[in-house]
């Protein structure tokens, strides 16, 4: 360490080497960190999901007779059927993400109190807006199929 | 040949002594220089200084809750990697392994009690903690950057249990977990992103308790005792205990350190506390520090060995009986496992996020992020807002008056919210009456 300073003091383009080799190290390491973080955020982010589908088949629509309401809560949606339209409501609290029964004058969340009509429009409680309704399709099977990826417009049926 | 065995006879009668003095750098002191160096040499007593200011050992000006909040963490820690040996993180193992702990793990009940217990007291006496600091006025300089640090502590704790809320895997668990997470869903842009990395999934499923177990058996309390060694470290670093202004506080001045063979004289801005002006020593001189002199004592000191050791250890034996005398008295609650079809009604989260809770049923977003991202916000801030230099070292100080009463009622309102959103709501979040 001694014999170092003094050697450095006596030559002068070292020091400047020297700092060029400071700044490159802070540098690299200042970069390794960054590069890290952002690894690091890619790989906690996840790639693939081990949960359920967000496209299933709900079976044919006889199971669903006119004018029920039916919720499947596995699946967190409830299958509406009026006449021969059919169409499927989240029950899925856009509150906190409880879920929520069928009530009588529509649904109800059990946590904070929010309740929305038949058609899932929040009628009071601290709900900030409608529940979503999900594009059902007919199957060439014949059986429906609901995808909670592809949120439709509330009040569009699918006629069967 | 008998001057051998003279020589391994007499190492085997000195051996007890000769392994004590290895370990033991000095003997029990008698003297102040005996006191002064068993503190000084000591790998664990050194953490302390070698004086304490009467003040800082008096229990009515501490009540020792950041005290006792490390010892609750260190009682959590030795819980915890205990249980970790039965546990398993697993959506079908979990709560199935919470009953073995009742039946067949032998001092499982008691063990699973201690930790939920010391959890609960550790959020309690954190914040405790953090408005014993506020009244006494002990975050103002030179202690600004502790008082931060000590509200990042707040946060870690309070994530701390947050995490281990889930672990049991019952119904108190998910339900309470779905909703926190849903809280954090609502951050302005990067909320949902937040949500899915914590939650790993779209909803509370084997994917978010496997995370949040590895957050809170590893990168919790790593980060936590970092934070904790830094926070303990920068209360010598900043003169000890906050003193009342009667008694001058010891001025920092900067002590110019000579070190030999380099010319550049290096600053060691608060590192000892002189009431002399500067003078130079050799490093040296330094490291001898309690044994060499540095202008007066302070007055109103005494030796931490054995007062400050002797309160410390006092105060580790009556958190440990507090938590064991609940533990034994109280079972920590286990509901039904997790049905993802049915929310319990009403469905509540830990008492001390009642509070958030009853706020987010007026507005998710005003609730669970805007006003406790102002509180947090302003907490991290306050001792840059509050500037003024009365007032410090004593409870509620007539000078602190204002800012006494403003954080006065913080506390009350989180506290009120805290009550109503226990005892006062029920079904669907309706106002009930508990009586």
């Amino acid at each position: 360490m001694v014999a170092t300073s003094t050697e450095a003091k006596s030559t002068e383009p070292q020091v400047g080497r020297r700092r060029f080799l400071g700044w490159l190290t802070g540098l690299g390491i200042a970069g390794s960190a960054a590069l890290g973080s952002l690894a690091t955020f890619f790989f906690i982010r996840p790639r693939t999901t081990y949960g359920q589908p967000n496209r299933f088949k709900i079976g044919r629509s006889e199971g669903f007779p006119p004018g029920s309401r039916i919720a499947i809560d596995p699946k967190r949606v409830c299958i509406v059927r009026e006449g021969n339209k059919v169409a499927a409501i989240s029950t899925t609290c856009t509150h906190l993400g409880c879920i929520i029964a069928p009530s009588a004058t529509g649904f109800q969340c059990p946590c904070h109190g929010s309740r929305f009509d038949v058609d899932g429009n929040v009628t009071g409680g601290p709900a900030p807006k409608a529940l979503a309704w999900y594009a059902v399709t007919l199957t060439p099977s014949g059986e429906l199929e609901v995808d909670k990826d592809n949120e439709i417009q509330t009040g569009t049926y699918l006629s069967v | 040949m008998s001057k051998d065995q003279n020589s391994i006879g007499k190492s085997v009668v000195d051996l007890p002594a000769n392994v004590t003095r290895s370990i033991f750098r000095n003997p029990l002191p008698t003297s102040d220089r005996g006191r002064a160096a068993t503190s000084f040499t000591n790998f664990f007593l050194h953490i302390q200084p070698v004086r304490v200011s009467r003040q800082a050992l008096r229990p009515s000006y501490t009540m020792g809750l950041g005290l006792i909040s490390f010892f609750l963490f260190a009682i959590l820690t030795a819980t915890g990697v205990l249980l970790m040996f039965y546990y398993v993180p697993s959506t079908t193992q979990a709560y199935d392994r919470m009953l073995d702990l009742r039946s067949s793990v032998v001092f499982g009940v008691i063990l699973r009690n201690m930790h939920r217990w010391a959890a609960h007291g550790m959020v309690a006496c954190v914040f405790l903690h953090m408005c014993r600091v506020f009244f006494t006025g002990s975050y103002k300089p030179p202690r600004e950057f502790n008082w931060v640090i000590g509200v990042c502590l707040f946060g870690l704790t309070l994530l701390s249990s947050f995490t281990g809320y889930l672990l049991p895997w019952d119904q108190l668990a998910f339900w309470a977990i779905t909703v926190g997470t849903s809280i954090a869903g609502y951050a302005p842009l990067v909320g949902k992103a937040i949500k899915f990395i914590l939650l790993g999934d779209a909803t509370v499923g084997q994917e978010a308790l496997l995370r949040f177990y590895v957050l809170h058996v590893v990168v919790l309390p790593l980060v936590l005792t970092i934070f904790v060694a830094v926070h303990f470290w920068r209360i010598r670093k900043d003169g000890g205990l906050a003193k009342p202004e009667s008694e001058p506080a010891p001025k920092r001045v900067p002590v110019q350190v000579e070190i030999q063979d380099d010319p550049a004289p290096i600053m060691a801005t608060g590192s000892i506390a002189v009431a002399a002006p500067a003078r130079r020593f050799t490093i040296q001189g330094l490291v001898r520090g309690p044994l060499v002199k540095v202008g007066r004592l302070e007055e109103d000191t005494v030796f931490s060995w054995p007062n400050l050791l002797v309160a410390e250890l006092f105060v580790l034996l009556l958190t440990i009986a507090g938590v064991m005398l609940v533990s034994f008295f109280f079972n920590a609650p286990l509901e039904q496992p997790v049905n993802v079809m049915h929310p319990p009604n009403p469905a509540k989260a830990p008492w001390y996020f009642l509070g958030l809770q009853e706020q987010v049923s007026y507005s998710a977003f005003w609730g669970g992020i805007g006003v406790p991202g102002i509180e947090v916000l302003l907490l991290l801030l306050l001792p840059y807002i509050d500037r003024g230099k009365e007032g410090v070292g004593r409870w509620f100080a007539r000078q602190r008056i204002f800012a006494n009463s403003i954080f006065l009622l913080f506390v009350i309102v989180n506290i009120y919210l805290i009550v109503i959103g226990t005892f006062f709501r029920g079904a669907n979040w309706q106002f009930v009456s508990p009586f």
